[in-house]
């Protein structure tokens, strides 16, 4: 990445200016590359470098934004000059807010580590190959194929640097880098398929022998699941479970739907109790273990959140336009969330799973989709790894569910969740979250998926 | 071909509706596309393709009566994909090797083959499956989108018009408080170039409009949404301007208003009646991703999952009665997935999936057809854009019509309890393709062979296979209509494909309707 984001910015605004327009600015300079492997081989593996680059004009309440890849000046030139025809082309929009004056921002120092955006490819390979070799070893230990194994995953380390800048004098800066991986063993058979991923900011912060064993030792416990039938069960779901219903009780959070009359929490009001009295929701950038940009796209500070506090409504999502609207301080579009449980906690998933007499452990869901945004309803199902629960030990793998439940129902009938937490693997916010138990979650029909 | 006319070839993709800001002359681009395959040459590569796409991708998003958002993305890069083959101790081994860069001129083209190159060495080890091309011919050709009205070329305001339009027909509808609309446009030229001499450039165009109308109750804290039905389209402005789009505003905003205020269904096993832009959806993730081969074979198995389908089953396995076929077709006019040449520069083809109830083919790319011992690739390669590795996605698939021509109210009259069910709404299947649960825009009952009122609360899930075989009726050639989506997820890093699925209404016995209310009390 060439860090040159600000005077890329600054070039457009100069040109910018010259149209008499209110302007925004963001440059994203990246670099991702991964490794695919999958039957137990590695089977592609990439780099993109790029620059995207998005700029929004205004003349009066009259805007439009447009972007590119390409920062010639030529390039530069066309882009201010279509996006200013756009935006007079365009009709008023009474929702357009200008752009913020200059801010102070706190930048978060976990969020960027240089080792991770310099590694080499043959890192990428070695984590591959750690879980490749996992699923040979296991094969060629096992003439009579009983616990062979065949592993498929997927590598990715990105490094992004990300620069605001408008036409009032705002300047924003931020680089974060990222390293990811998942795999998934299955059994040749395809009687058995277990899952284990994790995401950090630093690369040497991964461990990929661990990923490949836990995944492995899924799969093999998964083999040949019982039947069981549908109906509600206690769960304890595992962080990347719990992480993909969190994502849509924080899309739910939004103040607008709200106080539209079109969301869940329409008719209810800050302060009131609605989740356990444990749950606690937060953002912060600040983060150490989930580091965030300390700005949102419209520049607005990424202060500490908190959205649920002691199981009460604390804040929903205010974007300028409606904050302005209701007389509300904006909270910005955060991207990265934290959920937790005050005490009585467990202290390890072990101690969880020990205090349940009957019920579900699951691995993750897949396919979660809206069945219900007036309920937060999601339906998904459960995937790589279900267990049957007795007495505190999971006793043997059980057939897949399809769910049809709630994030919001998940947190008002918490039972236990772990005082640790986890970040989870994530394409878009950064989200750590504890082990959840909760009770009388819907799992409405089987599946026959393994 | 000649060297004039390359140039008016590659022209195309230089001066075309999506051009980018700045564009490099359209002479470069051969050679910035023979600087690439030289280079990967060069660096060892005994198999190269690149890649020059231009992408633009417009939308105007409206609130009400307001414009909130207006949006003009370009994208422009080389991708170069090269295949490497390394000596080692134990024999020859191979691997695919993939870089991209936003700059494209040759001495860029090239430092990008080599750096593909670079990460091939890298990632070669001993191979289980060795990778075998299908052999392809050598094409120069170029394609596009028929379009008679340049979607482009309609203004921002006359797109922003036409969605306020909608809103002063719906908001006459007592109930319909909010309604959320866009168009979008999208045009992707790219000019492929493949070290076995192929050169091929192709324009496509789609388009989509769309909007969506929220009916509140105050006095109830109730609200419901019902969107629009005209499907996206390969195609040119035509397909919106000629569209009942804005005709049916009022309706749809009847239909949001009077879902609210519905009786909730009654769950239990009850006959469905599927609308074409409802059916669509069912066709895609039941059919589409059960028959595409590299998740079939665990390639997607950390991700979009696997198959119940297996390749030792074709010609055996009963995906349903003999009334149903389903047909894999590349070539289907203003198809979604349409084009002339796949991203491994292979012809597009037609071909049965499924042929009277049983498990016909596969979806494969050039280096998959070996896998199930076929000699040629069906031509599924596809790439989102120039920063993407090309993988195999999904063609259009599309459910064969009856040879009777019935109609939608011929099966509803035919249909003593039942439920209709139109427009895609709520959608989930598992990660091998059997359990399903889908939801809609609208819902009515039947009785007795009439529409008997709206319904809400309303969704249906089934396994795939349980499903196709409970259809005991199928409309006409006459009433197939294409739906699909200019979104279709798959691949790490993930990867967008649009896709049409076609199909006439149908009815399915005795499936599982269920109440989708969370406190039924």
């Amino acid at each position: 990445m060439s860090g040159r984001g600000l005077e890329i910015a600054d070039r457009v605004l100069a040109l910018a200016g010259k149209t008499g327009a209110q302007a925004s600015v963001i440059v994203r300079e990246s670099e991702t590359a991964h490794v695919r492997f999958a039957a137990s081989e590695i089977t592609t593996s990439g780099e993109v470098t790029a620059t995207d680059l998005r700029l929004e004009l205004a003349f009066g309440q009259r805007h439009a934004s447009s972007s590119i890849d390409q920062v010639d000046d030529v390039s530069l030139a066309s882009l201010v000059s279509r996006t200013a025809e756009l935006a007079k082309a365009s009709p008023e929009d009474p929702e357009y807010v200008p752009p913020l004056p200059p801010q102070r921002y706190v930048q978060n120092a976990h969020a960027w580590d240089e080792s991770t955006a310099a590694l080499p490819a043959s890192k990428r390979a070695a984590w591959a190959r750690a879980a490749i070799s996992r699923a040979d070893e296991a094969s060629r230990l096992q003439s009579d194929g009983k616990d062979s194994l065949v592993c498929a995953g997927y590598v990715e380390t990105r490094a992004r640097r990300s620069t605001l800048a408008t036409s009032t004098g705002l300047r924003a800066e931020h680089r974060g880098t990222w390293a990811s991986m998942t795999t998934t063993m299955r059994t040749p058979d395809g009687k058995g398929s277990g899952w284990a991923g994790a995401e950090e900011t630093r690369a040497e912060d991964l461990d990929p022998a661990a990923l490949a064993a836990t995944a492995a030792d899924r799969a093999k416990r998964s083999r040949a699941p019982t039947k069981l039938d549908p109906g509600r069960y206690m769960v304890v779901l595992e962080p990347a479970a719990v992480a993909n219903l969190i994502d849509f009780l924080v899309e739910a959070l939004d103040a607008r739907a709200a106080d539209q009359g079109r969301s869940f929490f329409s008719g209810r009001h800050v302060g009131d109790a609605i989740f356990d009295s444990r749950v606690t929701l937060r953002s912060d950038p600040l983060d150490p273990r989930t580091p965030g940009c300390p700005w949102d796209p419209d520049g607005v500070p990424l202060a500490p959140t908190t959205w649920i506090e002691g199981g009460k409504l604390k804040q929903l999502h205010y974007t300028r336009f409606w904050a302005k609207h209701r007389g509300r301080a904006p909270t910005g579009g955060h991207g990265s969330y934290v959920l937790s449980s005050s005490e009585p906690t467990a202290p390890t998933p072990a101690a969880l799973l020990a205090g349940v007499k009957r019920g579900l452990l699951v691995t993750r869901f897949w396919y979660t989709r809206w069945l219900d945004p007036r309920q937060v309803l999601i339906t998904g199902l459960t995937r790589d790894g279900v267990f049957l629960i007795e007495d505190g030990v999971p006793t043997r793998a059980v057939n897949n569910f399809r769910f049809n439940d709630s994030p919001v129902k998940m947190l008002s009938r918490l039972v236990t969740a772990t005082q640790a937490t986890w970040r989870v693997p994530s394409d878009g916010d950064a989200m750590r979250v504890p082990v959840v138990c909760c009770d009388d979650f819907e799992m409405a029909s089987t599946s026959d998926a393994i | 071909m000649k060297r004039r006319e390359f140039l008016a070839l590659t022209a195309v993709a230089a001066c075309g509706p999506s051009k980018p800001p700045a564009a490099p002359p359209a002479a470069k681009i051969e050679d910035v596309l023979g600087r690439a395959l030289d280079a990967a040459k060069r660096a060892g590569a005994t198999y190269a393709d690149a890649r020059v796409v231009r992408t633009r991708d417009q939308t105007v998003s409206t609130r009400e009566d307001h414009v909130v958002d207006v949006r003009d993305d370009a994208r422009y890069g080389i991708g170069v994909r090269v295949l490497l083959v390394v000596p080692s101790e134990s024999g020859a081994t191979q691997a695919w090797g993939f870089a991209a860069s936003a700059n494209v001129d040759g001495p860029s083209a090239a430092r990008t083959a080599e750096r593909a190159v670079q990460l091939a060495r890298a990632n070669a080890g001993p191979r289980k499956r060795p990778i075998i091309l299908a052999p392809v011919a050598r094409y120069t050709d170029r394609w596009a989108t028929p379009v008679a009205v340049d979607p482009f070329a309609i203004t921002i305001a006359e797109k922003a018009e036409l969605l306020r339009e909608i809103w002063a027909e719906a908001r006459l509808v007592r109930g319909a408080k909010y309604m959320d609309a866009h168009t979008r446009v999208i045009g992707e030229d790219k000019t492929f170039a493949s070290s076995e001499g192929s050169l091929i450039t192709q324009r496509i165009t789609r388009v989509e409009a769309r909007y969506e109308v929220t009916a509140i109750d105050e006095t109830k804290n109730d609200s419901s949404t019902r969107a629009s039905e005209l499907a996206p389209m390969q195609a040119g402005w035509e397909h919106v301007s000629k569209s009942s789009l804005k005709q049916s505003a009022r309706k749809i905003a009847e239909d949001a208003v009077e879902k609210m205020r519905a009786p909730s269904v009654v769950a239990a096993k009850r006959d469905l009646v599927l609308a074409p832009s409802n059916l669509w959806l069912v066709i895609h993730e039941s059919i589409g991703h059960s028959t595409e081969l590299d998740r079939v074979l665990g390639y997607e198995a950390n991700f979009a999952g696997t198959s119940f389908a297996a390749p030792d089953q074709i010609g055996k396995l009963e995906y349903g009665k003999d009334n149903v076929s389903f047909y894999a077709d590349k070539t289907t006019p203003g198809g979604l997935a349409t084009c002339a040449y796949d991203d491994d520069g292979e012809k597009t083809q037609k071909w049965r999936l499924v042929d009277k109830g049983k498990l016909a083919a596969f979806q494969t790319t050039r280096d998959q057809a070996s896998w199930i011992g076929e000699k040629r690739s069906r031509g599924c390669s596809y790439a989102e854009d120039w920063r993407s590795i090309p993988f195999q996605r999904m063609p259009n698939v599309s459910l064969e019509p009856g040879d009777k021509d019935v109609s939608l109210d011929d099966i509803i009259a035919a249909t003593d309890d039942g439920v209709l069910v139109s427009g895609d709404g709520s959608w989930s299947i598992d990660h091998q393709r059997y359990n399903f649960q889908f939801g809609g825009q609208m819902f009515h009952a039947i009785k007795g062979g009439k529409l008997a009122g709206a319904l809400r609360d309303v969704a249906y899930q089934s396994n795939t296979i349980e499903f196709w075989h409970s259809c005991d009726m199928l409309g006409g050639a006459r009433h197939f209509t294409l739906h699909g989506s200019l979104v279709d997820g798959k691949g790490e890093p993930a990867q967008s494909n649009p896709v049409s699925h076609g199909c006439a209404p149908a009815r399915f016995r005795n499936v599982n309707v269920i109440n989708t209310k969370y406190d039924k009390t």
